[in-house]
Order: C-alpha cells, then sequence, then structure tokens
C-alpha cells in the first residue's frame, strides 16, 4: 500500500552548505523542538502538535498562506445571516482513514468531546462562544491557591447550539453575535474525529485516525514520529513526498543536525547566526516570514504605583532600544513591535498604533521623573517563565531599562509563571506572549484585555475600561466582518491611549533548508514549514 | 557471611524505605509549597476549574491532605507503597505509564552508563597504574596535572564544544568518504539517534567517562602507591617473584578494591552527567526523563524513577560490599 | 564534576579496610608545622598558593581591580573583541554588550563564597555527626550510617532539582547572600555524608588510643574528652580534604548554572559565564568561553594542588 521509495541512497553533501542528499528519496527530515505530547486535535495547542496534525487532519478551512485569509476546504459552505447562526455545509463523500464518513457528526462529536469541561482538553476555551458551553463546565470554587471544589457537575454533556442537521449540514448557534467565527475553523481544536478514535481515546492520542494526507505510522514519543502518505486521500492539497520523519528535540539544539545533512530545515542558535548568513551557499536557501505572535511586557495594575502611572509605564517602554536588543540576542527570530495587534498579518492590524515604541531615551528619562522616579535602593523584578532564549532577551531588555533609566534590576523565572499570573502574584513586570488562535484582531484584543471587573479590572493585568468592552462588543454585534474589524480597530485606538502593556517584538521567523527540497512555505501564524507546499527534489 | 549477607539485605531494604519516605516528604512539601501541579499541566492557558479538578483527580493528587501545608500525607504514601508492591508504577501527567518509560529511556541511559564505565576503568587503571609505578617523575605529575584539568573542566563546554565545532565538519566528512550509513558518519553524527544506539552513544558516553576519570585515576594511585609498600608486596618480592608478577597479581589485584567500591557510589554521581549529556546529545534517556518531570512537578514519573534507581543503587552498594569480601582477602565476615 | 568528598571517603574506605587503618598520628603541633614546612618548599604548592590568594582578594575587593558595573550593558557594544589593556573594555564584551573584564572580576565572588560556604557548612555537619556517631557508637552511629546512607543513595543533581523545586516560590530577597543561598543549602544538604564518615573513622581510632582511654578513666566528661583529645585527631585528615571540596563546589556550580538552578542571572558569577560563553564558542567570540573558563581552571586547579600536597603532608603513610 505504501509506496516506498529506495532510502538511504544519500551521497555528496557538505556539511557546512547542508546535506545534498541525491534524488530518489522522498522523504523529508524535519525536527520537533517542543515536547510533544498528545496527538489528539482537541488538546494539541502547541506549534509543533498542530504542524504534525495539519498533514494528518482537515478541517472545514484552510488559511491562505499569503494572507491568512481563510478558504473553504472540507466546507462546501459557511453562511449565517445574523452572524448567531452559522450553517455549515460539508463537502460529501470524504472519510477518514478507518473508512468512517466524515460528517456533520464526526465535527460534533469532536467539539461536544472538546467542550466537555472534564474532558479536560487544551482547547476547550475555543467553544466558549458558542450555545450550551457553560451547562458543560459545571460549578465550581477556586480558592486563592488555585485549589478547586466542585459544587456541581456539569448538566450538560453536549453543546446545545450545535445540532446535525443532516449528514452534510452542521447548524451552530452562538451565545451573541460574532462576526469571526468562521474564520476560527480552520484551528487544529475544530477538526472531526473519528467514532472509533472517541471510543478510543488514549490510544488515538498516539496513534491518530485522520482525514489527512497523511497518517502516522510510528510514534516513538520522546524520539521520532513518522508518518506516510494515505493512499485513499482524495482532497486537492496533498504533497508530493511519500514519507515525514520528524525527529524530537527537547531542550538542544538540532542545527548541527542540520548541517550534517540529517534534516532538511533548521534554524540556526543565536550564535550561529552570522556564520549562516555569512555561508553564501546557504543563505541562498533562507527563508524568512514575519509571525503573528507578540512579545510584550504586562504591568500589575493591581498592584497600584508605580505601576498605574502611565508616565511609568512610558518610560520603561522608551527605554528599550527593540532593534539593538533583537539584533544582538534573537537574531532573526523578533522585529521590534509598535502595535498590539500584528501590522498586515491580520485584518485591521496596522503599524504604529503604539506612539511610545519607539527607542528615546531622553524622553523616556523625562516620562520616569514626569512619574516621580524610582525608589533609590529599590530593584526592579521582572518576572517570567523558564525558557532560556527568553531569558536572555529579556536580560538583554532589563539592561536597557538599567542604562536608561538607572533601575537595578533582577529576574524572576519561574516553571509557575502561569499559574502565578493567574492568582496575581506579581510585584513588577512580567513578560507575556500572546500567539492568536485565528486570524482576527479581535483575537489580540479581547481575550488579552476584555472580560474584566470594573472594579477589579481583567485577570492577568488589572485592567478595563468600559470604552474598550463596549467597542469589542459592537464589534461582535456588526453585520459584516469588516465593520466587525473596524470596531476592533478602534478598541486597540483605546488601548494605545490607556497604555496598560508595552509591545516589545512580533515573532520572526527564518529558516534555513537543504537542497533537497523546494518551495519551501512558512505559515505566517505559526512559522512552521507548509508541508502541504513543500516540494522534495 | 550467610549472617552478613541478611543483615546486608535488611540494612538496604531499610535504606530502600527512608529513600522512599524522603522522597515522599520533599515532593509533597513541594506540592503543598507550590501548588497543584496540574495547574502547570495547562500552560499558556487559565484552566477552567472543571479541567483541573478532572486532572488532579486523574494524577490522584485530589486527596485533601496536599493543600495543608505540614501535613505529612500518609494516606496516600502507604496507597503508593501497595501499588508498587503489586508493580503498579503508576503514569506521568499525561497517562503514560512509567513503567513504559523506563523501558524506552533505561536502555539507552544504561549504554551510556557502560561506555562511561568501561572509560573510567581502562582510563582510570591505565594511567593510575603508570602514575604509580613512575613516582615522583614527569609521568606521573603529567597524569596528575592533566587528569586535574580535565576534571575541573565542566562537562556541558567540552560536549558543547563537540557538538557545534567538532562533528559537523567529522560527520560530513566521514559520510562523503565512508557513505551515510557508515560506522565513522554515525559515530560523529551531532546528535543521539534510536536506529544506531551504540554508535552514536560512544564519542558523548568516551567524552563524560574522560571528564569523570581523574577521581579514578588519583583513586588508583593511591591504592597502587599503598601496596607497594605494603607487607605482603615486600614479602612477594622477597620471595624471588618478578617486578612483573609483584604488578600484576598483587598490587593491580589489591588496588581494584577501592575501585570496585568507587563504582558504587559514582553510579550516582553519574546521573548528573547523563542528563547534562542526554540533554545535549538530544538521548532520549533516565535523566532528561526525570529532569523534565521534575521541572513539570510530574510526582509519579519523579517518585517512581527514584525508587528504581534507588533499588539499583542499593543493590550495586551490597553487590560491592561482598565484592569487596572476594577481593580482599584480609577482610572476613563472622 | 565528581564530588570529591566522594572519592576521598572511598579512599578512605579503602583505608580504612587496612589493619588498624591509617598509620597512627601524634595530634600534636609538630604534624602542622612539619607540613608547614614540607609545603613551603614545593614550589607547585607557592604557585597554587599565589592563585588561590589573587582570587581570594578579587572575590573580596572587586572594586580593586574594576571601576566598570558588570550590571552596566550597553546593547549598542554588544560581542567587541579584547582590545587590550588600558583600552575601554580590555577582554571584550559579551553578547548583551557588558564589560567582560567587570565581570569576570565581580563573577568571583559569588563562585567562591558558594563554595566557601559550602564546604565550610558540610565539614561542620560532618564533625558534629561524625563525632557523635563514633564516639557513642550504638543507636546513634546505627542512626547516622543510615542517615548517610539514605543521602547517599540519591543522586546530588536530582537532588539539588528536587529541593530547588520546592523552594522555588520562596522569594529570599536579593543581595549577594541571598542569591547563593538556595544552591549553598542544597548543595549542603548533599554534601556532608562524606565527612561525616571521615570524622567518624579518625574518631573510632581515637576512642582507644591510650591517652584518650586514660582520660576517660580520670572522669573527663563526654564533652571535654571530645573536644580535647578526640577531635583534634580528626581535624588533620578532613583537613586536607577542604580545598579539593572546595574546588569540586566550584565546578560543580558551573554545572548548575549550566541547567540553570544555581545562581541565576541576572547574577553574575562563572559559571554563569562559563554556560553562556560556551554557546558563543563561535569565530569572534571565544573570548567570551575562554576568559572565565581559564579563571575556574586556574582555581580549581590551585584548590587541587594545595589539597594534594596537604593531605601528602598531612598523611605521614604516603611520606
Amino acid at each position: 500500500m505504501l509506496a516506498l521509495v529506495a532510502t538511504g541512497c544519500s551521497s555528496g553533501g557538505d556539511g557546512g552548505g547542508g546535506g545534498d542528499q541525491g534524488g530518489g528519496d522522498a522523504t523529508v527530515r524535519l525536527a520537533l523542538t517542543q515536547d510533544v505530547d498528545t496527538l489528539l486535535p482537541m488538546d494539541s495547542n502547541v506549534g509543533d502538535n498542530i504542524a504534525v496534525l495539519d498533514v494528518i487532519y482537515d478541517g472545514l478551512v484552510r488559511y491562505d498562506p499569503q494572507t491568512t485569509e481563510p478558504y473553504n476546504y472540507l466546507a462546501e459552505d459557511i453562511s449565517t445571516e445574523d452572524n448567531v447562526v452559522w450553517t455549515i455545509a460539508i463537502k460529501e463523500g470524504t472519510t477518514f482513514h478507518n473508512g468512517e464518513p466524515v460528517d456533520a457528526e464526526a465535527f460534533a462529536r469532536a467539539w461536544n468531546y472538546a467542550a466537555y469541561g472534564p474532558n479536560a482538553m487544551e482547547n476547550n476555551y475555543f467553544f466558549e462562544r458558542i450555545e450550551g458551553y457553560d451547562a458543560m463546565q459545571g460549578d465550581y470554587e477556586v480558592s486563592e491557591d488555585g485549589e478547586v471544589t466542585v459544587n456541581e457537575e456539569p448538566s450538560a454533556d453536549t453543546l446545545s447550539g450545535l445540532e446535525v442537521v443532516d449528514p452534510t449540514t452542521l447548524e451552530v448557534t452562538l451565545n451573541g453575535p460574532f462576526a469571526g467565527f468562521d474564520t476560527m475553523l480552520g484551528y487544529t481544536g475544530f477538526f472531526p474525529i473519528a467514532q472509533a478514535c472517541l471510543d478510543d481515546i488514549d490510544a488515538c492520542a498516539t496513534q491518530p485516525i485522520g482525514n489527512g494526507p497523511f497518517q502516522v505510522e510510528q510514534w516513538q514519543q520522546g524520539q521520532s514520529l513518522t508518518a506516510t502518505k494515505f493512499e485513499g486521500y482524495t482532497g486537492e492539497e496533498a504533497p508530493n513526498f511519500d514519507r515525514i520523519e520528524w525527529t524530537e528535540y527537547s531542550g538542544s539544539s538540532s542545527w548541527p543536525d542540520f548541517q550534517a545533512g540529517i534534516l532538511d530545515t533548521g534554524t540556526p542558535p543565536p550564535a550561529e547566526w552570522q556564520q549562516a548568513n555569512a555561508d553564501p551557499d546557504l543563505s541562498t536557501r533562507k527563508v524568512e516570514v514575519a509571525g503573528a505572535a507578540l512579545t510584550y511586557l504586562g504591568f500589575p495594575l493591581y498592584e497600584g504605583e508605580p505601576w498605574t502611572d502611565v508616565e511609568f509605564r512610558k518610560a520603561i517602554s522608551m527605554a528599550i532600544d527593540r532593534q539593538a536588543v533583537i539584533d544582538a540576542v534573537l537574531p532573526g527570530q523578533g522585529v521590534p513591535a509598535d502595535s498590539w495587534v500584528v501590522p498586515e498579518r491580520v485584518p485591521g492590524g496596522v503599524a504604529g498604533t503604539c506612539q511610545w515604541c519607539t527607542f528615546d531615551p531622553d524622553a523616556a528619562k523625562q516620562a520616569l521623573e514626569a512619574a516621580g522616579g524610582w525608589p533609590e535602593g529599590e530593584t526592579l523584578t521582572i518576572h517570567l517563565g523558564t525558557d532560556e532564549t527568553q531569558l536572555e532577551y529579556f536580560q538583554a531588555i532589563g539592561d536597557q531599562i538599567t542604562l536608561n533609566l538607572g533601575i537595578p534590576y533582577e529576574l524572576d523565572p519561574s516553571p509557575d509563571y502561569f499559574a502565578r499570573r493567574a492568582a496575581r502574584d506579581f510585584s513588577g513586570p512580567f513578560r507575556a506572549n500572546w500567539f492568536p488562535d485565528y486570524p482576527l484582531n479581535e483575537n489580540y484584543l479581547g481575550p488579552v484585555y476584555g472580560g474584566g471587573e470594573p472594579d477589579e479590572g481583567n485577570t492577568s493585568f488589572g485592567y478595563y475600561n468600559e470604552e474598550f468592552e463596549q467597542l469589542i462588543a459592537e464589534g461582535d454585534r456588526a453585520a459584516d466582518l469588516d465593520a466587525a474589524v473596524a470596531k476592533y480597530a478602534e478598541a486597540e485606538k483605546v488601548l494605545a491611549e490607556d497604555f496598560p502593556t508595552v509591545p516589545i517584538s512580533f515573532s520572526q521567523v527564518t529558516v534555513f533548508h537543504s537542497d533537497r527540497v523546494s518551495n519551501v512555505v512558512l505559515d505566517p501564524f505559526s512559522g512552521s514549514v507548509k508541508l502541504r507546499l513543500l516540494e522534495v527534489a | 557471611m550467610g549472617r552478613y549477607v541478611a543483615r546486608r539485605l535488611l540494612q538496604g531494604l531499610l535504606t530502600l524505605f527512608l529513600v522512599m519516605v524522603l522522597l515522599h516528604l520533599l515532593t509533597t512539601a513541594a506540592i503543598q509549597l507550590n501548588g497543584n501541579p496540574a495547574l502547570a499541566f495547562f500552560g499558556d492557558r487559565v484552566p477552567t476549574a472543571a479541567q483541573l479538578q478532572a486532572v488532579s483527580e486523574r494524577y490522584g493528587l485530589g486527596d485533601a491532605c496536599y493543600n495543608q501545608l505540614g501535613n505529612p500525607c500518609v494516606g496516600p504514601f502507604l496507597d503508593r507503597l501497595a501499588a508498587y508492591a503489586t508493580g503498579d508504577f503508576g503514569t506521568d501527567l499525561r497517562g503514560r505509564e512509567v513503567t513504559e518509560i523506563v523501558a524506552v529511556a533505561a536502555p539507552n541511559t544504561l549504554r551510556l552508563f557502560a561506555v562511561v564505565g568501561l572509560t573510567w576503568l581502562v582510563v582510570g587503571m591505565t594511567l593510575g597504574s603508570l602514575a604509580a609505578r613512575y613516582r615522583g617523575r614527569a609521568a606521573d605529575h603529567g597524569i596528575r596535572a592533566g587528569s586535574i584539568l580535565v576534571d575541573a573542566f565542566p562537562v556541558f563546554v567540552m560536549l558543547l564544544v563537540y557538538k557545534f565545532v567538532v562533528t559537523v565538519p567529522m560527520s560530513t566528512w566521514a559520510r562523503d568518504t565512508f557513505g551515510a550509513e557508515s560506522l565513522p558518519a554515525l559515530l560523529f553524527r551531532p546528535s543521539f539517534s534510536p536506529d544506531h544506539p551504540w554508535a552514536t552513544v560512544l564519542v558523548p558516553g568516551v567524552l563524560l567517562g574522560l571528564a569523570g576519570s581523574a577521581a579514578f585515576i588519583r583513586l588508583v594511585r593511591a591504592a597502587q602507591l599503598e601496596n607497594y609498600n605494603a607487607e605482603h608486596v615486600r614479602t612477594a618480592r622477597s620471595k624471588g617473584l618478578g617486578e612483573r608478577h609483584v604488578t600484576l597479581f598483587h598490587i593491580v589485584r589489591n588496588s581494584s578494591i577501592p575501585v570496585v567500591t568507587a563504582i558504587g557510589f559514582v553510579f550516582a554521581e553519574a546521573l548528573a552527567g547523563a542528563v547534562v549529556t542526554e540533554g545535549l546529545m538530544n538521548v532520549y534517556g533516565m535523566g532528561g526523563v526525570l529532569w523534565s518531570a521534575v521541572r513539570d512537578s510530574d510526582v509519579s514519573v519523579v517518585v517512581g524513577i527514584v525508587t528504581l534507581l534507588a533499588v539499583v543503587t542499593v543493590v550495586v552498594m551490597i553487590v560491592v560490599d561482598l565484592l569487596y569480601a572476594a577481593l580482599d582477602p584480609r577482610i572476613r565476615f563472622d | 564534576m565528581t564530588d570529591p568528598t566522594t572519592s576521598a571517603l572511598v579512599a578512605r574506605e579503602a583505608d580504612a579496610s587496612g589493619p588498624g587503618g591509617p598509620a597512627r598520628r601524634d595530634p600534636s603541633r609538630s604534624l602542622w608545622s612539619e607540613a608547614f614546612r614540607t609545603l613551603r618548599r614545593r614550589p607547585s604548592v607557592v604557585a597554587a598558593s599565589v592563585v588561590v590568594l589573587f582570587f581570594a582578594v578579587v572575590a573580596l575587593v572587586p572594586g580593586l581591580f574594576t571601576a566598570k558595573d558588570p550590571r552596566r550593558c550597553d546593547i549598542g557594544e554588544s560581542r567587541l573583541t579584547p582590545q587590550g589593556l588600558g583600552a575601554e573594555h580590555p577582554l571584550g564584551t559579551n553578547v548583551r554588550g557588558c564589560d567582560v573584564w567587570a565581570q569576570v572580576i565581580h563573577g568571583a565572588q559569588p563562585s567562591l563564597l558558594l563554595a566557601f560556604v559550602v564546604v565550610g557548612a558540610s565539614v561542620l555537619i560532618g564533625l558534629v555527626l561524625g563525632t557523635l556517631s563514633g564516639y557513642y557508637l550504638g543507636w546513634v552511629d546505627a542512626l547516622t550510617s543510615r542517615l548517610v546512607e539514605v543521602f547517599l543513595v540519591i543522586p546530588l543533581l536530582l537532588a539539588a532539582l528536587l529541593a530547588l523545586s520546592l523552594f522555588r516560590n520562596v522569594d529570599l530577597g536579593t543581595g549577594q547572600l541571598a542569591s547563593i543561598l538556595q544552591p549553598a543549602l542544597v548543595l549542603t544538604a548533599f554534601g556532608w555524608m562524606g565527612y561525616t564518615r571521615y570524622v567518624r573513622a579518625s574518631v573510632l581510632e581515637a576512642r582507644n588510643l591510650d591517652y584518650v582511654t586514660a582520660a576517660t578513666v580520670l572522669g573527663a566528661s563526654d564533652l571535654r574528652v571530645m573536644f580535647r583529645h578526640v577531635l583534634p585527631n580528626a581535624i588533620g585528615p578532613v583537613t586536607a580534604l577542604v580545598p579539593t571540596a572546595i574546588a569540586g563546589v566550584i565546578s560543580t556550580e558551573a554545572v548548575l548554572a549550566f541547567l540553570g538552578i544555581g545562581i541565576s542571572p541576572p547574577a553574575v558569577s562563572w559559571g554563569i559565564m562559563i554556560s553562556e560563553g560556551s554557546e558563543w564558542f563561535t569565530p569572534g567570540t571565544r573570548h567570551l568561553l575562554v576568559v572565565p573558563l581559564s579563571c575556574l581552571l586556574a582555581t580549581v586547579l590551585s584548590f587541587v594542588v594545595l589539597g594534594d600536597s596537604l593531605r601528602d603532608a598531612l598523611d605521614p603513610k604516603l611520606r
């Protein structure tokens, strides 16, 4: 069944210049850099799982690699009258790898499973806009230290807003109007699953039953993952190679492996950056894409002065020479940010909405003075996670604050970063990162800054602005996507005036590839290689 | 002898039990101090309470004692002991059996240890004997200074430089000369490959072994020096036995005693090197698994693996004590 | 990276296996003064002492050697190569533009401080527990032996990880001492066992010496016997261990820094500099590794030489 082309006939090639493996070997060798611990679509929420599942599963829509615009794939048509009730027509005749049909029921069972709180799926929160979500979560109390008491089990185990009209029609009712609902539907969390998968969910998490062009052959957890072409695939977007071998690298660099010709793509660590770019041969095989993730600095506004003083936050922001920091510490992996929504990549994103995001040490000093200065002898604590590159990055940012404002700093890398942020356990600025879930400016705004109580502010920052909340809500209610995007953009302007957080950089992804592969296109969202477009010589 | 073995076994069991108690207290205190590890499970997202509850329940962290700082959580400890007794070592936070993880990871680490141990023995015995033989002369000073230098050299520096500076040109050259699947190309592969577990672990293992061999060299040297002047050696010499014979049978044999002892202790120490080596060379082994489990507060994995390691270490210690008796004619048990 | 106390302990075990253990020593002062005289005549010892003294002064008063603040880093001056003496950055700058000379001078302090604190505390614990268990034997000894074995079974690094994750949310405040407190506690907690066994063996031996028996018979109190007669006997061999142990902790600090669980940035220590520098061992930035590594190697080497010579001098058997 598998058309396995002869392997191991590699010859020639040079290390520094990347591997030249010769032709005839239609295997792509890639690296997985995060700990991948599940391949269940409903539970996959990190870049690597998503990249793997992108060839294992097909979704209702897929995104254009250039514009990030969604286009229908498994969906025949997605329509709505009022942005509340959405009717999805599904293409007929496609099947899972085990022969089960991919119909409305296949989507409904995946979504219901994900939305059911006690299943503890990572992508649970995607379904909160669908009617009946709350009834599936139950009632509970959370104490200060994060302990939970369940007072009431969930009263429902299916989403009331999800109706299978017939095998090819799915009707979705939302809690309220949301014009961007269809742009979410290509995300991993919305993939369908087979009944056989649901029957043995543990097996399915390691040996997925997909509906995409590839199927998982073997997954040695922690070591490697191989996928081979599914011969019965009828979709249009199928790659021209037969096999993908991923090697898992948790923590160690895969760059030397790329140089030695073992991998087909690689990203140099900062120390190797100059050499890689100076290599005349290698530098012709470089692909760059601006990513969509925003790294920014949050403040514990719930802690009062000096964080609540906008002048102080301006001082911090203008004291950071973003370009110089990126060039030194994360070359090729970021671009300075001067907005909260990534410009051009998503509808409504424009550059320059942040007026205090340019480096100006003098203005920064003045702003600090206006804020009343920094107390003598105090140290600024910057909280962050334990990721090493981020540690280096935020050290450089701290250095800038010390150099240009004279404020000494220390870092507080904590493995419990997220739990502590949720518990409001921070006493200084903290590193934050937003990776959008779907390409819409709303996704950078509402989920991050909205939803707070007027007196308490939202959980992460303690931010609240009534006007902002209203504009987001108006956007959700807007008649069409363009009107919605305009409203959301207005909300970003409100944010820019309040300046609750300091945008630092948007992600950028640079990938070098071997000369065996061509048409290397990077996903503008995640930065991972678009496997369906990749070609093996 | 029989009574000694029995007593030693009992002591070993007691030690094992105490190790488990200590581990249990440490991990329990960690949970009580740091809060529910299930929180870490959700990474970036703030989980809904129902999700949190589900995960806590699934991994046996639902017991109320985990919320009370200072509570020793005797109940869960006894439950765990009972489960271990039936061979159930639990699952990690993702539901993978600990025994299954160990089954995959342990062989890789054992391979690494085998290479490391062999390097120690070969380098330590050879250079240590040489240094003792030429005591006070240039060879002795050279070996001692060299070994101290290598010992002081942080092992991660050695491995990083090897990986980033040496492997790429070497493996490329070897591949071009001998072919991609040839032994030389595999030897200098920049990272571990599960398909060729021995070839790709050899060089990192030797490097790690070299880094740790200084202690052995010094040990062997000291032990042999002692023996050179010992009475039984003088007796052997006075009996007219050749210098070669004396060196081999009376000095080397007797000086292997401390080496055997050292293997017992250093076994535990070698794990530290394993964490670094496995991390850098991308070996899926016990060190790496343990390392990430501790960081994720994955209690079942930590306790399960450390208990297994403790069993091995205690057994090695007992075996060493018995070997000791076998090797040293002066030691008798009664 | 090998724990020096382990190897010392192993060596000790080997010694103890001999009939009657190590040759009896006279606890009088003559051993010390004689040892000092022998040591003074060795050029390697003199050289090592000079290096150790030099770095001790560097650690105590870094201000003597540099006026620059190691934490003042200008990213615009990133990765300058060494410019030579008298220049703005004699040893160049690191990735973030910090002055390498200032960093390596200020980095000596945490590294050495940690080593002294850990070894000091471990020796103290070892002396107390070892003396008690060697003197009283019985259940005290049994308990100590079990404790020693339990701690030996748990690998140091794992223990370090566990304990540091245990304390990770405990805020110890800022400052030099606070930043080394966590690694110091952990390294001490899992570093005292060797000394305990060592001291115990010495005490056991001294206990049976005639003059100790005489003192006991004459009605001297336990404490008096321990302090006046037994302990002095144990001090000698333990002193010989100290320099090697200090060297070991300095190396271990580097490994902990590499694993991200030791002294943490932006504090500066040799270990942190080495672990950063080893990633930048590429043309143009090799000095980032070479400079701190040379300092560490020189210091460690000197301590080991001192330790070895001290052991030779204090151990009459090897003369």
